[in-house]
């Protein structure tokens, strides 16, 4: 099922803003947000959920006024918050980011998901478990195309620390996927 | 381990000023240690979204995948119920003894509700008489007239329905009435 090709949810048909310009924010924006939030732990309804509660947050943002500003950081923000606030309710365990069988993820993936070799991708999974969660969450917001200063606005961090804590990560995987 | 490296990643990523990024462009040119390291940087990177891509779709199919067999069967489910619905329900409405000739009724009521009840001269004949007259088996007309219409404000109490049987011949004309 491609998620591009799916209507839009409905409270975004209602925007008072440029209808355009929230197809395209949609369309942008939807499967980087929900990689993000299954690279949180979550399983794909939740997730699926999570990114159409984001989407009606949005909704009821700009149809009160908020500011149109930093839209991108605004809704990864809103859909971190969502995931956070759901793993205080049901006491999930976020600390496994991605997947616990991240190695069978590796052997189905297809070619095209995945020009490396199998068994680098493997080792980048394993690498992946052993990152922070502060180094996961940053790697997943730059994986799903924001700039440090709005990976910063989404997690409350200042943007220097973002730097800090994306270079640290990608030297630690690099270490172990290069080997 | 060169002192650029700890900026490698920023420049990458498009994140420093532009005259250190200009500084930072100039020593990877020339220090073949620092351009190695972009090079893992930049494969750790992509795999790295690889990574988040696939474990996505591989959840997303696992969710598909746990609704197929649900939906299969109910689909099932549904093709049966249908076959056994059509071969027990449809059953000939017995035919209630006619007193008049063979003209169609035609039921006449004052309820200004939708019709409640059915009233039937004729039942609707069993089709397995091909050779049969058809203006025979022909059902009932149902006409709603709503009580306003026929009678005077005030003069229904609230709650009364009327309910006429009126019986038609074949020429339309009226062979009874009957209010219930």
């Amino acid at each position: 099922m491609s998620g591009d090709s799916l209507p839009l949810p409905l409270p975004l048909s209602g925007f008072a803003t440029d209808s355009c310009e929230a197809t395209t924010l949609y369309r942008e924006l939807r499967k980087p947000l929900l990689r993000y939030l299954i690279g949180l732990g979550l399983s794909a309804d939740e997730a699926q959920d999570m990114v159409q509660d984001a989407f009606l947050s949005l909704h009821r943002h700009l149809a009160s006024g908020g500011s149109q500003e930093n839209i991108r950081s605004w809704l990864f923000r809103v859909a971190h918050n969502g995931a956070r606030n759901r793993q205080q309710s049901y006491d999930r365990r976020f600390g496994k980011p991605l997947d616990p069988d991240i190695e069978s993820i590796a052997d189905k993936a297809t070619p095209e998901q995945v020009v490396l070799e199998k068994e680098k991708l493997r080792r980048l999974g394993k690498a992946i478990l052993l990152l922070t969660e502060s180094e996961r969450e940053c790697l997943l917001l730059r994986a799903g195309g924001l700039r440090y200063r709005e990976i910063g606005e989404v997690l409350g961090i200042p943007t220097s620390t973002v730097g800090d804590t994306v270079d640290r990560a990608i030297k630690k995987l690099a270490e172990k996927f290069n080997v | 381990m060169c002192d650029s490296s700890k900026r490698l990643v920023a420049w990458m990523d498009r994140e420093l000023p532009d005259n250190e990024a200009a500084d930072v462009e100039r020593h990877v040119r020339d220090c073949s240690e620092c351009r190695g390291r972009v090079d893992a940087y930049e494969q750790v990177s992509r795999a790295f979204v690889a990574c988040c891509a696939a474990a996505t779709e591989e959840k997303t199919r696992r969710r598909l995948q746990r609704w197929v067999p649900l939906l299969s069967s109910a689909a099932a489910v549904a093709a049966v119920l249908l076959l056994v619905f059509q071969s027990t329900t449809v059953k000939p409405i017995p035919v209630r003894p006619r007193v008049a000739d063979a003209a169609p009724a035609v039921v006449l009521e004052t309820a200004p509700r939708p019709v409640k009840k059915v009233h039937r001269r004729h039942g609707i004949a069993p089709m397995k008489t091909p050779n049969a007259n058809w203006a025979s088996f022909e059902p009932p007309v149902q006409i709603a007239i709503p009580v306003e219409a026929m009678f005077p404000p005030g003069a229904v109490p609230e709650g009364i329905t009327f309910i006429a049987d009126l019986s038609m011949a074949a020429d339309e004309s009226v062979q009874g009435l009957r209010l219930q």
